[in-house]
């Protein structure tokens, strides 16, 4: 009992990075059926750009937050401002299915070669938030740094599902995402809900950064890997779902702690990822998506 | 719905052949137009001829060797351009056929004791065979579904690869014999790079062949509106599966030219930073057009391993590259370049718009 439920609280950590990139990769591509390939740049910046300032620059933990924080937000509104309004609002540029996945592809080489350039090829972690020992209750024991993590995820996706779902500005959201056109004929702005929900995303990530770094550790190269994590849990909730994203990375990410714990700790994610692939094929109902759009 | 018939496929010798031409004249016309078509062939073997000059001249250097590490690169993005440009089937598992055909390659010569050709020939069948299995169910899959299923797959072939003793682990196969063994280490550098260069003019004749034909026009179709090429009577399945199995082999075929060059394979050919690389072979380059990504996969190959300012800021340069051919010029650098020497950019548009017309039998209304 004690192994599975420490297998468990493993899991539901990994699975809570998973569902949180899930998460920001689905609210936006539900507003401008874009995938976001940098959310997970914007994470490693998050947690290098703060370990950096706080260990070497010298600021207060709390002060190198905030600056990494409002860099990065200034980073992505900068990103929105030079390409996606040349590309959405003003109609230029490649469109279709290159622009599902490439604009925010080239994004992140940048932000990884950026961070390459800045801050070397070392591995960063900032500082815990929630310092201390790992929590025991019962047989079940968690890293401080890993409940952070879960809750965030859980709240984050708790937020945006009812964001979406219950509020009449998340339902403007969504329109945009449906038609362009139809929601500018009834007035709704599709750029600015674009533009908030890449920041708010951008930031959200950053932050989750900031907060997993110590279990994990970033480097330059962290960003791809976390992205296109995110973009198999979005994927398992029709890349349109935060809510379900959560969920699905939450459940993959258990998985994966079980497989590992009672199958074969070195084919764990071999073994995952081969059953995913295989839903993808044999099931693809099960992910609720249709043809790409046009 | 019905496929077409099989006279009807090679009607068209190109992009701005007349399509009216063919059809008029019937199946033995169209077969007369389609061998006339000296293109793929001419492409294929100037390929071959000048590169094996432009290698040889280069005398086995260290930039020999970059340039046969690009042609193999060079063969796997020659069938990009048929499957992300030309038809626009969003598939990103290229890495990993090419990682079929780099381990295929090591694991036949160092455990099997196969030759060179022999494991060519193995490789080329094998990833066919895999690739129809795996083409069979992933063609099949809506939409997004099949680029997220292709992107699963180097997630795990990558560790499958990194954890397997039996294919050599992290440090992966080393004694990989190259194409042809000369003398010494410069004329066997040469002569592997001509048989490189050799396979590319092989593997561009075919794409271009394919491009050109009534089945390219097929492809087009398709990827501008699935639902019109579908009520001409084109096999969307099929095609899919064509395309898929033929973009797998090449990417199969340059693995085994990477082996060959570089001697050794190892996981990161399969890793997301090998497609990566790939990606951007095809988009800033141009991802229509064969020539462009021949060059682009040799230009960024031998950026990525100079030692200058630029290899080590190539992401910054990459990522700012792509983005400004995105939003400057989706068609690449080739399709900047065609638009500077004049020529018209939405020829294939213009082709496809007359051949769907003679389909419809409304010659002349779409045009």
């Amino acid at each position: 009992m004690s192994e599975f439920l420490n297998l468990l609280a493993a899991g539901l950590t990994s699975g809570a990075i998973y569902g949180i990139f899930g998460a920001c990769l689905a609210v936006w591509f539900r507003v401008c059926n874009v995938l976001n390939l940098a959310v997970g740049d914007f994470a490693m910046f998050g947690a290098i750009g703060t370990a950096w300032l706080v260990q070497t620059a010298g600021l207060p933990f709390i002060v190198g937050i905030i600056v990494v924080l409002v860099g990065v937000g200034l980073t992505a509104w900068l990103f929105d401002w030079v390409v996606l309004h040349t590309a959405f609002d003003r109609g230029a540029g490649a469109h279709g299915i290159v622009s599902v996945f490439f604009y925010t592809f080239g994004l992140s080489l940048i932000l990884e070669g950026v961070a390459r350039a800045m801050f070397g090829t070392n591995v960063y972690g900032a500082p815990s938030i929630w310092s201390g020992p790992a929590l025991h209750v019962l047989d079940f024991h968690v890293q401080r740094a890993g409940v952070l993590v879960i809750g965030l995820a859980i709240v984050s996706g708790l937020i945006l599902w009812a964001y979406l779902r219950f509020t009449v500005s998340g339902r403007a959201a969504s329109a945009c995402g449906e038609s362009v056109l139809g929601s500018r004929i009834v007035g709704i702005d599709s750029a600015k809900f674009r533009r908030r929900i890449f920041i708010m995303t951008a930031v959200l990530a950053a932050l989750f950064g900031v907060v997993e770094s110590p279990i994990t550790g970033y480097t330059y190269m962290s960003g791809p890997t976390l992205s296109l994590i995110g973009v198999v849990a979005a994927g398992f909730a029709a890349f349109r779902k935060p809510g379900r994203a959560v969920a699905a990375g939450l459940v993959i990410g258990v998985a994966e702690a079980m497989l590992g714990g009672y199958v074969s700790t070195s084919y764990n994610d071999v073994l995952l990822y081969a059953i995913l692939f295989a839903i993808i094929i044999f099931r693809p109902e099960v992910l609720g998506l249709g043809p790409e759009p046009a | 719905m019905t496929e077409p018939a099989a006279t009807d496929r090679g009607t068209i010798s190109g992009p701005a052949a007349d399509s009216s031409a063919g059809l008029a004249g019937g199946p033995s016309g169209a077969h007369r137009v389609r061998l006339r078509d000296p293109v793929p062939h001419g492409a294929g073997l100037f390929i071959a001829v000048a590169g094996s000059l432009v290698l040889v001249i280069m005398d086995g250097s260290y930039l020999g060797l970059t340039v046969t590490t690009g042609v193999a690169y060079a063969v796997v993005t020659v069938g990009m351009v048929l499957q992300l440009g030309y038809s626009r089937q969003l598939a990103f598992s290229q890495s990993v056929f090419m990682g079929v055909g780099a381990y295929g390659t090591g694991v036949l010569e160092t455990k099997y004791g196969f030759s060179s050709l022999e494991s060519l020939l193995a490789v080329i069948a094998l990833a066919a065979v895999a690739a129809l299995l795996v083409g069979a169910v992933v063609t099949r899959a809506p939409g997004l579904a099949l680029a997220l299923a292709t992107l699963i797959l180097p997630l795990f072939i990558y560790q499958l690869a990194t954890f397997s003793s039996w294919l050599g682990s992290f440090s992966g196969i080393d004694g990989v014999a190259p194409f042809w063994t000369g003398s010494d280490y410069t004329a066997t550098l040469v002569q592997t790079g001509i048989i490189s260069v050799v396979l590319l003019g092989i593997a561009a004749g075919i794409v271009l062949r394919v491009m050109r034909s009534g089945i390219g026009f097929q492809l087009m179709a398709m990827a501008e509106d699935e639902r019109l090429a579908e009520s001409i009577g084109v096999s969307l399945r099929q095609r899919r599966l064509e395309v898929f199995v033929l973009g797998s082999v090449l990417a199969a075929v340059g693995g085994a030219v990477l082996a060959s060059a570089q001697g050794i394979v190892t996981p990161d050919v399969l890793s997301e930073t090998s497609e990566i690389t790939l990606l951007l072979m095809v988009f800033v380059a141009g991802r229509k057009s064969v020539a462009g990504v021949i060059i682009g996969a040799i230009v960024i190959e031998y950026l990525a391993t100079s030692t200058s300012f630029i290899s080590t800021n190539l992401g910054i340069i990459e990522g700012i590259a792509l983005l400004v051919i995105l939003l400057v010029e989706p068609d690449g650098v080739a399709g900047a370049i065609s638009r500077l020497l004049g020529r018209r950019t939405d020829q294939w548009a213009g082709s496809l718009r007359s051949w769907t017309a003679a389909r419809l039998g409304t010659r002349g209304q779409g045009a």
